[in-house]
């Protein structure tokens, strides 16, 4: 028997007066990874973010329970502490607040709230320099300012170095692939494939099927107008990279 | 008005009777002149000032002050402490006092004739000190220049007076003090400064006034090939206002000044500077970020003058805040004047408020919303901050600047 790390039932939610999920319902097991793909302005980026603890949108009915607790009214750090990782679309920019303070920072606080001492400077060091192999990031980059002044690769692969330093047990891949060239998109895609363990799950969004050549799902979501409409394998995926999504729109309706 | 239960004992008589008689013709600046027009100049006017120069402090540790090396001055309420001060004998470095001084002292006076409070600290000197650094002589121990103010409702008029000879240098770092305990008290604060030709100064400010007030006019006279370096670092104060003349008199000087004001709440905190380019291949750099909280009040005004026939100045002039609270307020003034035609110069101003995304983005890597703002603050003013050499400063200042 499975075990389930997240579960999302009936989510609705809106921000100012337009609503973007309508009943979204998903099941995310430990030990698998889940694709979910759609249309522009489907709401995948909005459940992401949402996710991850963003206020901006309001949850007008709907629950997600993580590891069986309830996190819907839980601040961002909160959920990071559990084990909520979400790898950003377009990862922000810190000027000021180098790469490497930022991540000591992230770890103690997690480590304040189980109760434990902050990392020894030399462990954090050595685990540094394991996580940033993992993805290829240059030395330099661990020392320049948050994603300041990175090439959209960079980018991408500092959010999986991140995700490698929390060691996070779901990780949320919000269009890690685009911006990425086809190397950069293998890199990244090996480093996710690494971190991958029976004991955590990943959540992959994307526009495209490309990246699933990479980072194999066990299951594709196809999310339409703020719900889960159709579900496969991962063939559905290649399916679609055919057909495109209007074939679905028609689908779903009757 | 300021002076009325003021007692009138000079220091230095010839010059304090000149002043002095200026200083009654001189009106108590109005919000309607351009200078003073955010300064809170009725709430300072109001307070009966009186002279008082007994020691309170016992002990400087009992003060919030970054850890101290080197030469130790104290004025406290306008008097030399001895008792809290330790002085070595450096070569090359001379100090002396003003009210020491047997000789008709002449120093220059470099006043702004019609600024009321150059006149009122001249006309009511309480303490100067001279430091004169001998040519040559790199000095590498500290000099660090406590000025206190405890007694409530005192006023305080000091004079630092600063020349550096050929090819001399001296870290000067002067800590403008309001003990918790004093309040209204007032420190009328002059620094003349003269950096002779291939010398060089480091001048760290500090100040945090509490419930005090602080005027601070600083001349600073630039020779040839010299250079300064003046950090000003303030975090709390009533009343905290800088006026910084910066007059570059030899070609290839090199001159900069930084620093970082954090009013909060009730605090009034103003950043004045002009820098006189008057001769050719120079270089200037300015950059002053504000942190404002609460009702706090921020003032930047940086006047950069490229007078006629300075060709091949390099000038950049930088402004930049944060408002931390929807009632806070900073008024920026950039200005550039510019009568060459054959130079490089920038100025610019931003003010706005924390990044929601980025603040998102900190708290999705687990760091709780405080210490993604601090994290925030941090990197806003890590470029000012770095411009000291000295780690155990700068942990200070941050600590300061973040918990104000």
């Amino acid at each position: 028997m499975k075990e389930v790390l997240i579960e999302i039932k009936d989510l609705e939610c809106e921000i100012g007066d337009q609503k973007i999920l309508k009943g979204l319902n998903l099941k995310v097991n430990k030990g698998e990874i889940h694709a979910i793909m759609g249309p522009n302005g489907s709401g995948k980026s909005t459940l992401s973010s949402l996710l991850a603890g963003n206020d901006n949108y309001k949850i007008t009915n709907g629950s997600i329970s993580f590891e069986g607790e309830d996190i819907t009214d839980l601040s961002p750090e909160e959920r990071s502490w559990k084990g909520v990782f979400l790898a950003f679309q377009y990862p922000i920019e810190i000027p000021g607040v180098s790469n490497i303070n930022f991540l000591r920072t992230a770890l103690n606080e997690k480590n304040k709230f189980f109760g434990k001492d902050p990392i020894p400077a030399k462990d954090f060091l050595k685990m540094v320099s394991e996580k940033s192999a993992l993805v290829g990031l240059d030395n330099k980059l661990k020392n320049r300012s948050v994603n300041e002044g990175f090439s959209g690769g960079e980018k991408k692969r500092n959010e999986i170095f991140q995700m490698a330093m929390l060691n996070p047990k779901l990780s949320i891949l919000d269009e890690t692939d685009s911006g990425l060239d086809i190397d950069a998109l293998k890199i990244v895609a090996g480093g996710v494939n690494k971190l991958k363990s029976n004991e955590n799950a990943t959540i992959v969004i994307t526009h495209y099927q490309r990246l699933l050549d990479y980072i194999v799902p066990d299951f594709v979501h196809v999310l339409h107008d703020g719900k889960i409409v159709k579900t496969g394998d991962k063939n559905l995926a290649l399916e679609l990279e055919k057909k495109g999504y209007d074939w679905l729109k028609i689908n779903s309706l009757n | 008005m300021i002076t009325d239960k003021l007692n009138y004992s000079p220091l230095v008589k010839a010059e304090s009777n000149n002043a002095l008689d200026q200083f009654k013709g001189t009106l108590y600046p109005s919000k309607k002149e351009e200078e003073w027009r955010y300064s809170p100049l009725k709430k300072l006017k109001k307070i009966p000032f009186i002279n008082n120069s007994s020691f309170v402090v016992k002990n400087l540790s009992l003060l919030d002050l970054p850890k101290l090396e080197g030469n130790i001055l104290v004025l406290e309420n306008g008097r030399f402490n001895p008792n809290l001060s330790s002085i070595d004998n450096i070569q090359g470095l001379n100090i002396s006092f003003i009210s020491n001084s047997k000789e008709n002292y002449p120093y220059s006076t470099n006043l702004k004739t019609e600024d009321y409070f150059s006149l009122l600290n001249s006309s009511f000197l309480s303490e100067g000190i001279v430091i004169r650094v001998d040519g040559n002589a790199k000095i590498e121990e500290t000099v660090n220049i406590l000025n206190i103010v405890s007694s409530n409702n005192c006023l305080v008029n000091t004079k630092i007076d600063v020349f550096l000879n050929e090819n001399s240098s001296l870290h000067l770092k002067q800590h403008f003090i309001g003990n918790t305990t004093s309040k209204n008290g007032f420190i009328n604060h002059l620094n003349n400064i003269s950096i002779k030709e291939n010398a060089s100064l480091v001048l760290d400010k500090f100040q945090d006034l509490n419930l005090n007030f602080n005027i601070s006019n600083d001349c600073i006279n630039q020779d040839r090939s010299s250079k300064v370096i003046s950090n000003t670092f303030s975090t709390s104060g009533l009343f905290t206002r800088n006026n910084v003349t910066n007059n570059v008199n030899g070609e290839h000087c090199h001159s900069e000044l930084n620093g970082v004001f954090s009013p909060s709440e009730n605090e009034y905190i103003d950043n004045h500077t002009v820098i006189n380019h008057f001769v050719a291949n120079c270089k200037s750099f300015e950059n002053f970020k504000g942190i404002v909280k609460g009702n706090g009040v921020g003032v930047f005004n940086g006047k950069v003058i490229v007078h006629e026939n300075a060709q091949k100045i390099e000038a950049f002039q930088n402004n930049k805040n944060i408002l931390l609270d929807k009632e806070s307020i900073i008024y920026s003034k950039p200005e550039l004047e510019i009568y060459a035609d054959d130079v490089k110069c920038s100025h610019g101003s931003t003010t706005g408020q924390f990044d929601d995304e980025a603040i998102f983005y900190l708290r999705a890597r687990g760091i709780s919303l405080k210490k993604s703002k601090e994290l925030m603050i941090l990197g806003f003013i890590n470029e000012v901050i770095k411009k000291c050499n000295n780690v155990d400063y700068q942990d200070f200042i941050i600590e300061r600047l973040l918990n104000n």
